[in-house]
């Protein structure tokens, strides 16, 4: 690797308490998708297909306030058949929902892409490839570690938040 | 619209000084007669002159003398990723730009390092390529483009920031790459994004100021000449034409000549239309910016083959007279010869091939437009494999011209090719847009293939080949450099070499092994009368990922070490 890698100057500094849209995902939160035909609206199971493609959403308060002030906070959803998921990630999961930070530990680009073939998810910048049956562990590229879980638990049919990301948070730059 | 930031991101900015430059009293400021007219002793511009020709006329290093050649200082940058900037050396004083837009002034002669600016990036932001292209000079100031899409003016002497100009908000897909390119007073960038649905631009900034002094968008909107080719509604608004790489110069015209990419998504069946000015060269009038002519290389564009590479001014006989020409290799695998009218505009005079292609059934010989082969067009939902692969003939690196040669000397790559479909996806600002993941790419090689990487050249006037270097076992991703000592100079190779070729016989005459393998232009300047030949080694970027896939396809070596480093050679006996 490159000489003076370094943590990526941003992740020192911790999100503003001040604005609630810059909070990192709190236990409670609903999920929103950021895209498709249900676009803002809270996320429950059965909106996902199972055995993916994944789904972009951000963390929204549970008075209303969508958590998309910070990009650290774009978050991979994806509904899978709980036989194919290793213990930590079915440990995470709820009604076969998985969710996992959108930033790639190699240089923090959102984790977009879905391979149809593989079944694997993708960051469009340098191919990163994240099995999302087995806690986002890397099968392909330069990223130097698993994406983060965001755990997540049912509450009265809908998705929302149990814990905070299982580590920290974003790429790695010099 | 562009405005100017406010002091407290200045303060963001990190400048820090060592000893700035103790004889800073003696910089000499850039004008425009001096780029115009660059003395062979330094190297004012990424390409070395406004004709984009990658050319120093120093000749105390030769090919009879070449072997001799030794480092003589090294430089490490501290930072990883791909490095693509030259050197840009004014009378001693060398600027080396970084991936995350970092500068750093050296003594060319020394190696003393004199100041270094880091940006600090926003929260959150990334870039799909992190590189830097390098700086640009002008009077008494350096320009970057900030990977952040904005425009920053330093200080020549300490490097502090002298203003900051947003070009555009990154976080809607918008980066910057390129070096600035000066002229007349004015600072043109361009803009990446092109995988993003970007809307491609080129705009001026005043170099006093940072104020924008014009704006012309490379895809017109509805009512402008050329919004017909984009049939869909809408698409023109996200339908990319980035403006990555820096354009080229005819001052006698006051002529800009600028390159253009892909089209946005990358399949053009969701974009009906020739769609202009995607993957095309515009003759931006340098004043106002108005669109003088434009010439499209290809159509509807499918294969990711931008045009982002300027063309270089040249002029070469035709038909027993001289023309005022442009010279360039497309990442398309043609070499084009064209013509700079007195009028600004652009006339097509012919185009052959200069590695195999299956994509354009022939190109015709009035307009240059190609006539496509379906079977090599992806579309949605329709797989097509197409040769040479999306990183083209040649990706961004320079080709070169030596006027002492007559020659063009193309780094070049063959024996590859892409096989992808496209699918309709929802757009995300600032994401990835382009309708097909990167691991549907089915990026393969014909494992039989003697080469991969190459250098091609050519004669100028006759388009007959010339020489060829071949690399059984790496492709080739370094700019070149031909000098007036009968020299060629490039990296670009995964085993880590700098090399140096006879310019007329193409006989590797020197090499060196460097930390890292070579992506970045080199460049050749003197100091006290000593010739200096420079160059950053530091890979990633496309290279390094496609050496990934090579590594598997061929078992090419996986994990070429990375990190930038200055290398400054010269002969010492």
């Amino acid at each position: 690797m490159g000489a003076g890698v370094a943590l990526a100057p941003w992740l020192a500094r911790p999100a503003r308490a001040d604005d609630p849209s810059e909070l990192h995902p709190q236990p409670g939160d609903r999920l929103v998708f950021l895209t498709g035909p249900k676009k803002r609206q809270i996320i429950k199971p059965d909106d996902l297909p199972l055995g993916g493609p994944q789904f972009q959403a951000y963390p929204q308060s549970p008075d209303g306030v969508l958590r998309d002030g910070s990009r650290l906070n774009l978050l991979i959803v994806i509904r899978l058949d709980p036989a194919s998921l290793s213990p930590t990630t079915l440990a995470n999961a709820a009604a076969d929902v998985v969710a996992y930070s959108a930033v790639c530990t190699h240089q923090g680009c959102p984790v977009n892409a879905w391979s149809e073939e593989q079944k694997m998810m993708v960051c469009s910048c340098h191919g990163s490839t994240y099995d999302p049956r087995d806690d986002a562990k890397l099968v392909f590229g330069p990223a130097p570690r698993s994406l983060p879980h965001l755990p997540l638990k049912l509450d009265a049919g809908v998705l929302v938040v149990a814990a905070g990301f299982s580590a920290r948070l974003g790429g790695e730059t010099a | 619209m562009q405005k100017l930031l406010s002091s407290t991101c200045l303060a963001a900015t990190l400048a820090i000084g060592l000893a700035g430059l103790a004889h800073g009293a003696d910089y000499t400021p850039v004008t425009d007669a001096r780029l115009t007219n660059p003395e062979p002793q330094n190297w004012l511009m990424t390409r070395g002159n406004y004709q984009g020709w990658s050319y120093s006329p120093l000749d105390q290093v030769n090919s009879s003398n070449v072997r001799g050649l030794t480092p003589v200082w090294t430089f490490s940058t501290g930072v990883d990723s791909g490095h693509e900037s030259p050197p840009i050396v004014n009378n001693g004083v060398m600027f080396v730009s970084t991936p995350y837009a970092q500068v750093i002034a050296l003594d060319a002669a020394t190696g003393d390092e004199l100041w270094r600016y880091k940006r600090k990036l926003p929260e959150g932001f990334s870039a799909l390529h992190n590189t830097n292209r390098g700086v640009a000079l002008y009077g008494d100031r350096v320009y970057l483009a900030g990977l952040d899409a904005v425009l920053v003016a330093l200080d020549a002497r300490t490097g502090k920031v002298v203003w900051e100009s947003k070009v555009e908000d990154w976080k809607t897909g918008y980066y910057m790459t390129m070096a600035p390119l000066v002229v007349k007073g004015k600072i043109l960038v361009g803009v990446a994004g092109g995988e993003f649905g970007v809307r491609g631009f080129v705009e001026a900034f005043d170099a006093d100021s940072g104020k924008s002094v014009w704006k012309t968008y490379s895809i017109p909107a509805p009512g402008e000449p050329g919004s017909n080719t984009w049939e869909k509604p809408d698409t023109w608004k996200t339908g990319g034409a980035s403006t990555w790489m820096t354009g080229n110069y005819d001052p006698t015209t006051d002529t800009v000549f600028w390159g253009t990419g892909n089209g946005s998504p990358w399949f053009g069946d969701q974009r009906p239309g020739d769609n202009l000015y995607t993957s095309s060269t515009l003759a931006l009038d340098g004043a106002t910016g108005k669109l003088k002519g434009y010439f499209q290389y290809q159509q509807n564009e499918d294969w990711d083959w931008d045009a982002m590479n300027a063309p270089m001014l040249v002029d070469f006989q035709k038909d027993g007279a001289t023309v005022n020409g442009l010279l360039t290799p497309q990442r398309n695998g043609y070499l084009y010869w064209l013509q700079r009218k007195s009028d600004g505009g652009i006339g097509f005079l012919k185009a052959q091939p200069y590695v195999a292609q299956n994509v354009f059934k022939s190109v015709d010989a009035t307009t240059g437009r190609p006539e496509i082969d379906m079977d090599h067009k992806p579309g949605t939902g329709k797989m097509a494999q197409f040769c040479p692969g999306l990183w083209g003939g040649k990706d961004w690196p320079y080709e070169s011209y030596s006027p002492k040669t007559g020659m063009v000397y193309i780094p070049s790559n063959e024996n590859h090719c892409n096989k992808f479909e496209g699918k309709v996806e929802e757009r995300v600002p600032g994401q990835w847009w382009t309708g097909v993941a990167i691991p549907d790419f089915h990026f393969s090689v014909d494992p039989k293939a003697p080469f991969f990487g190459e250098i091609k050249t050519y004669d100028v006037n006759t388009g007959a080949p010339g020489w060829r270097q071949l690399y059984a076992h790496s492709m080739m991703w370094g700019s070149l450099l031909s000098t007036g000592g009968n020299l060629v100079f490039g990296g670009g190779t995964n085993d880590r070499e700098f090399r140096a070729y006879d310019a007329t016989t193409g006989e590797e005459l020197w090499h060196s092994r460097t930390n890292s393998a070579i992506i970045a232009p080199p460049a050749s300047y003197e100091v006290n009368g000593v010739q200096y030949v420079a160059v950053q080694s530091g890979y990633g970027v496309d290279a390094a990922y496609q050496e990934t896939l090579l590594s598997e396809l061929l078992g090419w070596q996986a994990d070429v070490p990375q990190g930038g480093v200055v290398w400054v050679y010269a002969l010492t006996k």
